[in-house]
């Protein structure tokens, strides 16, 4: 077997896999997945409809679909977000507990193969729950309003999503010696890259130049939480105000009329400041770290570089015998007696 | 097959390993013996690369146990002094996943499976879950499992402890076994008087520091100085103590199950000068056997002291 291969599918993949799928907690969290999601989208659709048949509605099927798909798409990376931790964060530290870490280390697996294995049995479930849900999700084109690209784009982003909670999982997994902090210290991670940099860019918004033509973007830590890029697969339009600060600076006299910077360019008017968000659609990004990308592509990248810091983080503490070390080495022997 | 050469071991301030030293060459069965905290997992931990020494040297085979780690596994069998199981995973499954580990190519597993479950007596619990195994059997289990890539060298930290007698007696069948099957073993224990029956060689430590080493015969004799003589008569055994005690040559005479046990000072000519001097007061000796000081002695001296 080639090295790649041997990387790939290594004995603990398939270890993980048989004793994984024979407790009934798998079968638990599958069925719970299932019915929550189901659930979700069956009340959303059950609101949507009666407010369809109220009279004055004026939403269209379009609206409702991406409402639907929306809400489907970002209760999915929450559900993912509770159940990824809870698959890595004790994946190397409950073989520490059940002291088999050591039985592995003395084998020819290399740490990196063991932390592969762990990471891609982990995974392999991760994907097992997103199949499941596509049928669910193939409600929404019932309605309208969304293209397979749009359902593959969020499903990448979930992924994406969901493997970097796995990585960081599984890197405090090696940190800690016991899997409840690890677990804890994973959960609290999760929450900090959802929300927390979704509330940075509410707390922390970039500043808007009054002197630029191009619609600024949000700062580039908000697109390591997948809400956003999530928000704008589905309506298709970036999301209004978020992450962007505009001062009264922003918005400047110009000759008489009030121009201010709108998707790239400029937008006046002689009677008073113009409503820049009425004009900003379109899921690009004008500018930034990004600039010229779209918002999911770019919370792609932003997670897949967690994961490669988590990794190598991971890797380097994980062997028992370390080339670095976090404390400072004590060096000096006793002399012989 | 095994040298450690001033290997130490420090712990912040605590000195786990000072400067231990000892060979074992192959095909021997070494015993390492010492009080709970004397450094016997740390040895057998730095001998299976899981431990890097503060100083020293290691090797197994010429293998360098801290930088040719990969070399050192593919010759050890390391059974350390916990179970290691997997719930939810049969006796056939977990030795299989561990033959893969080791890079057995898959057609040959079940057969390395199915031979080593004979080995230890398993067979027939093959489908068996192994974390619902016996402690005895889990042991088995074990060691069977150090042994799914055919290593030249056993590492086995306390391979009895919690054992019952049939269980001792089988797992010391099966070591037995393996020696004769070309095995270099070292073998950490408590259980004295087996180590006696079954190691080759032998090394004492405690606090760290190895206190003798060498074949099990040559630490008994140079650790027990005083020879022992047991000594039955048919009479009266006062008067073969009163014969006995005045002598120069005895240091210690005492009574042990019915028997006279004299500890003395000399060679095998003193030996037959006492039995002379009882003969010659009238004592009606039916037996006179000098005793092994045994292993137990030359532990709690080699303990009990700085032997050096």
């Amino acid at each position: 077997m080639n090295p790649v291969a041997r990387a790939l599918w290594n004995p603990i993949v398939a270890k993980e896999y048989r004793t994984r799928m024979r407790t009934w907690r798998s079968l638990f969290a599958i069925t719970l997945y299932v019915v929550l999601l189901g659930g979700l989208g069956w009340a959303v659709f059950a609101a949507m409809t009666g407010n369809a048949l109220g009279i004055g509605s004026s939403g269209s099927g379009t609206n409702y679909g991406q409402f639907l798909f929306m809400f489907l798409i970002i209760f999915q990376v929450a559900l993912l977000g509770f159940i990824t931790p809870a698959l890595t964060s004790g994946a190397i530290s409950s073989e520490r507990e059940r002291q088999t870490l050591d039985l592995l280390f003395v084998t020819p697996l290399a740490p990196f193969s063991i932390i592969w294995g762990k990471l891609l049995a982990s995974m392999s479930f991760v994907v097992l729950l997103l199949v499941l849900s596509i049928p669910l999700f193939s409600l929404v084109f019932l309605l309208g309003g969304i293209e397979l690209d749009q359902v593959a784009y969020a499903f990448a982003v979930s992924g994406a999503t969901a493997l970097t909670l796995g990585f960081v999982g599984i890197a405090f997994s090696c940190l800690f010696r016991r899997t409840l902090p690890a677990t804890v210290a994973a959960y609290g991670a999760a929450f900090v890259l959802l929300l927390g940099s979704y509330v940075y860019g509410y707390l922390f918004p970039t500043d808007a130049d009054p002197t630029s033509t191009v619609v600024p973007a949000p700062p580039a830590v908000t697109l390591v939480s997948p809400v956003i890029p999530l928000v704008t697969i589905a309506t298709n339009q970036s999301v209004a105000g978020y992450g962007i600060r505009y001062s009264q600076d922003a918005i400047f006299k110009s000759g008489g009329g009030y121009c201010t910077p709108i998707n790239g360019g400029t937008m006046c008017s002689s009677t008073g400041p113009v409503n820049q968000f009425a004009f900003n659609t379109g899921t690009t990004m004008r500018s930034g770290l990004f600039n010229g990308w779209q918002y999911w592509q770019a919370s792609i990248v932003m997670q897949l570089m967690i994961c490669a810091v988590a990794l190598i983080f991971s890797a380097l503490i994980l062997p028992p015998v370390r080339r670095f070390h976090l404390r400072r080495r004590r060096l000096a022997a006793p002399a012989p007696a | 097959m095994i040298a450690v050469q001033d290997l130490t071991k420090v712990y912040g301030k605590r000195v786990a390993l000072d400067h231990v030293s000892f060979e074992v060459p192959e095909r021997e069965i070494f015993g390492f013996v010492g009080p709970n905290g004397a450094g016997k997992t740390t040895t057998l931990r730095i001998l299976a690369a899981l431990l890097e020494p503060t100083d020293g040297k290691a090797y197994i085979g010429g293998a360098d146990v801290t930088k040719e780690r990969e070399k050192v596994h593919t010759r050890i069998g390391y059974m350390p002094d916990f179970f290691g199981v997997y719930d939810q995973l049969t006796l056939g499954e977990y030795l299989d996943f561990y033959a893969a580990c080791y890079r057995q190519p898959k057609a040959r597993r079940q057969k390395i499976v199915d031979d080593l479950l004979a080995l230890v007596g398993m067979s027939e619990r093959k489908n068996e879950l192994v974390d619902t195994l016996s402690r005895g059997l889990k042991q088995r289990a074990c060691l069977a499992r150090a042994l799914v890539h055919d290593p030249a060298v056993l590492l086995l930290d306390e391979p009895a402890s919690g054992l019952d007698p049939r269980a001792r007696v089988e797992m010391r069948e099966v070591l037995k076994e393996l020696q004769g099957m070309g095995k270099t073993i070292i073998i950490s224990s408590h259980i004295l008087p087996e180590l006696t029956e079954l190691c080759t060689m032998i090394g004492i430590i405690d606090h760290g520091r190895m206190r003798a080493t060498g074949s099990v015969r040559d630490v008994i004799a140079r650790l027990t100085s005083g020879r022992r003589l047991r000594i039955s008569v048919l009479d009266d055994k006062d008067a073969a103590i009163e014969v006995l005690t005045p002598l120069a040559s005895v240091r210690h005479v005492e009574t042990v199950n019915g028997s006279i046990e004299a500890e003395y000072e000399g060679d095998e000519k003193t030996a037959s000068d006492i039995l002379f001097a009882l003969t010659g007061a009238g004592v009606r000796v039916s037996s006179f056997t000098p005793v092994d000081g045994g292993l137990e002695d030359a532990f709690l001296k080699a303990t009990s002291e700085d032997v050096g």
